[in-house]
């Protein structure tokens, strides 16, 4: 009876105080707890849910204000340009981000020496992951930009960067570059708790059974680390996908989407047209899928976690 | 792979160890190194840009002495908005970290304390400000609050909100990994008998073992505002981030000493509270023993 009171979570203390449990499990109960959270509810409902609700309501708005599902199919006729680059910048970036992310994650789960290395990556990947924006833009112009040091060394040595007709730091390499500086540190902090999970037990199990490196990772490491790096690349292509300051401070007339919401809302001040706001819908639509799988995988991946 | 020796009898020396460079190792070295020059570069090129009056054409290894000088950060200081940007910014910093934390920590208690079930709800919730990016948020901003509550709009600190929200899949999930950490209910069941009321539990005891989440969520909620462009252009708010935006379109040297200013300024505030929680922690361990 009491085991219903008494929470399991975090449940190190069964002798609570029985007066204390008594009235947990009747505010429980009876439903009143929940007014606990009404200011975090009212909050987020507030402004959150509410922007939100106008963004999709508006969608659904023509300029003369009557219904219609045109503004969404417009968004993406007209922009599918947009769209198109949108995507292919955050599949890349993903991919990227999820292979060298994991690459780094492992070298820095399984440095022993020197002993402060792994704290120094992990402390350095939460800075740089939220960095972003103009700050970054502006360091990635000093560095390979047309007047940037490092452009500079690589002619020195031979190799002059804007003569090769891919490369262009405002152009589609130029942003994946930048945008590697925030994806492989998210990737790495998503990861190093996964790579924590696989126990050197698993790896001299292997051994002693007769498998080599890749055997190991063929068969135990990778199939474990899968869910991790699925949800990490659904992850960082949904972070991809929706920034907006680096895309714009590199280039503000970049073929983004984020940057044509921008580009409509400034240029529409009475909020007439639709277009912004499907187009805002749209990307809502994309990253709720996104965030929703990688929620699904990391809690796929957990299960290897004790 | 652990390597089974014997013990060696008595009286007898073991060899000196020979140091045996580990080829093991050289991938992951590789790839520490190579992300070590592609992290710290950008920072590199941004500092000798910022402060170095040496135009690119004519850098060479002869010249990268010359003209090193502060001045493009110092004209910047100069303007006449840098001090109003600054100080809103830095205002809108406090305001967010203050609501952030009035607002999560109760809420991250009561869900840890009497409401687990709600839990899931609550951890969803914290996640959809990932779904509606910033730039999607300003346009929901536009789109509802622009004809129903322009008042709220005008104060330059109807951003704080905003940025409460931006900030929350962070902060909510630092605060929460800190209430994990300690055994928060033995602690409330502890202060609660002895005879504590809420507020005072709450200020002599939860608080101080979570000073570590705090600070790591008022750091990160911090770098968040010190850098965040877009609602605040969109609102045409004069934060410090569209102020530096703006000057980098006029000089572009100042500009960029501006956003370096910003990084160091904050990192280095992140070590200073590191540093002041560490040393804590390890006062009262001190005077506890």
């Amino acid at each position: 009876m009491t085991a219903e009171l008494i929470e399991v979570e975090g449940g190190r203390t069964f002798g609570a105080a029985p007066s204390d449990t008594a009235v947990r499990g009747r505010a429980a109960r009876r439903g009143t707890a929940w007014l606990g959270l009404l200011p975090f509810f009212a909050f987020l409902g507030l402004f959150l849910l509410l922007p939100t609700y106008g963004v999709v309501r508006k969608s659904f708005l023509a300029a003369d204000g009557h219904a219609t599902l045109s503004g969404l199919s417009d968004a993406i006729s007209k922009e599918s340009a947009a769209f198109r680059t949108s995507l292919k910048v955050s599949v890349v970036t993903a991919l990227l981000g999820v292979i060298l992310g994991t690459l780094l994650a492992y070298a820095a789960a399984t440095a022993t020496r020197p002993k402060w290395l792994r704290s120094l990556v992990s402390a350095f990947s939460g800075v740089a992951a939220n960095m972003g924006g103009i700050v970054l833009a502006f360091a990635f112009f000093t560095l390979l930009g047309r007047q940037g040091l490092g452009t500079k060394m690589l002619t020195n040595a031979g190799y002059n960067l804007y003569d090769t007709g891919w490369f262009d730091l405002t152009g589609f390499w130029g942003w994946t570059t930048v945008y590697m500086y925030f994806q492989v540190p998210l990737m790495v902090l998503v990861t190093l708790p996964a790579i924590d999970g696989l126990q050197a037990s698993w790896r001299e199990a292997s051994s002693n059974l007769g498998g080599t490196t890749w055997t190991y990772w063929r068969r135990v490491g990778l199939p474990i680390l899968a869910p991790s790096m699925l949800g990490g690349f659904l992850l960082l292509f949904a972070n991809s996908f929706s920034a907006f300051a680096t895309a714009y401070a590199l280039n503000t007339g970049s073929n983004l989407v984020p940057i044509k919401i921008s580009f409509f809302l400034q240029g529409d001040i009475a909020g007439r047209s639709p277009m912004p706001f499907a187009l805002a819908t749209w990307m809502i639509i994309i990253m709720a899928v996104s965030m929703g799988g990688y929620l699904l995988l990391r809690k796929r991946a957990e299960r290897w976690r004790s | 792979m652990a390597l089974v020796t014997a013990a060696l009898p008595d009286g007898v020396e073991a060899p000196p160890r020979r140091r045996r460079f580990r080829f093991g190792r050289i991938g992951p070295n590789l790839v520490l190194l190579a992300a070590a020059v592609f992290f710290i570069a950008p920072l590199v090129s941004m500092t000798r840009f910022a402060f170095q009056k040496v135009p690119m054409p004519l850098l060479h290894w002869s010249t990268i002495l010359d003209k090193w000088s502060l001045s493009a950060l110092t004209d910047a200081f100069k303007e006449p908005t840098f001090g109003s940007t600054l100080l809103l910014s830095l205002k809108l910093a406090v305001g967010t970290v203050l609501v952030t934390l009035a607002l999560l920590i109760p809420t991250a208690l009561f869900v840890h304390l009497k409401l687990p079930k709600a839990r899931p709800i609550v951890e969803f919730l914290t996640v959809l400000p990932y779904v509606v990016p910033p730039i999607a948020l300003v346009a929901g901003v536009a789109a509802f609050f622009r004809p129903n509550a322009r008042w709220f709009l005008n104060s330059d600190y109807s951003l704080i909100p905003f940025y409460v929200v931006m900030a929350l899949p962070f902060t909510y999930r630092s605060i929460d990994a800190g209430i994990r950490a300690i055994d928060v209910r033995t602690l409330v069941d502890a202060s609660r008998s002895l005879g504590a009321s809420w507020p005072a539990t709450l200020r002599r005891v939860l608080l101080p073992n979570l000073s570590s989440a705090i600070v790591s969520s008022g750091f990160l909620t911090t770098a968040v505002v010190l850098g965040e462009f877009t609602i605040a252009r969109t609102l045409s708010k004069q934060t410090f981030p569209v102020f530096a935006y703006d000057y980098y379109g006029r000089k572009s040297q100042g500009g960029i000493a501006l956003a370096l200013m910003t990084l160091v300024g904050s990192t280095a505030l992140l070590g200073f509270f590191t540093l002041l929680t560490r040393t804590k922690a390890r006062r009262q361990l001190i005077s506890r023993s």
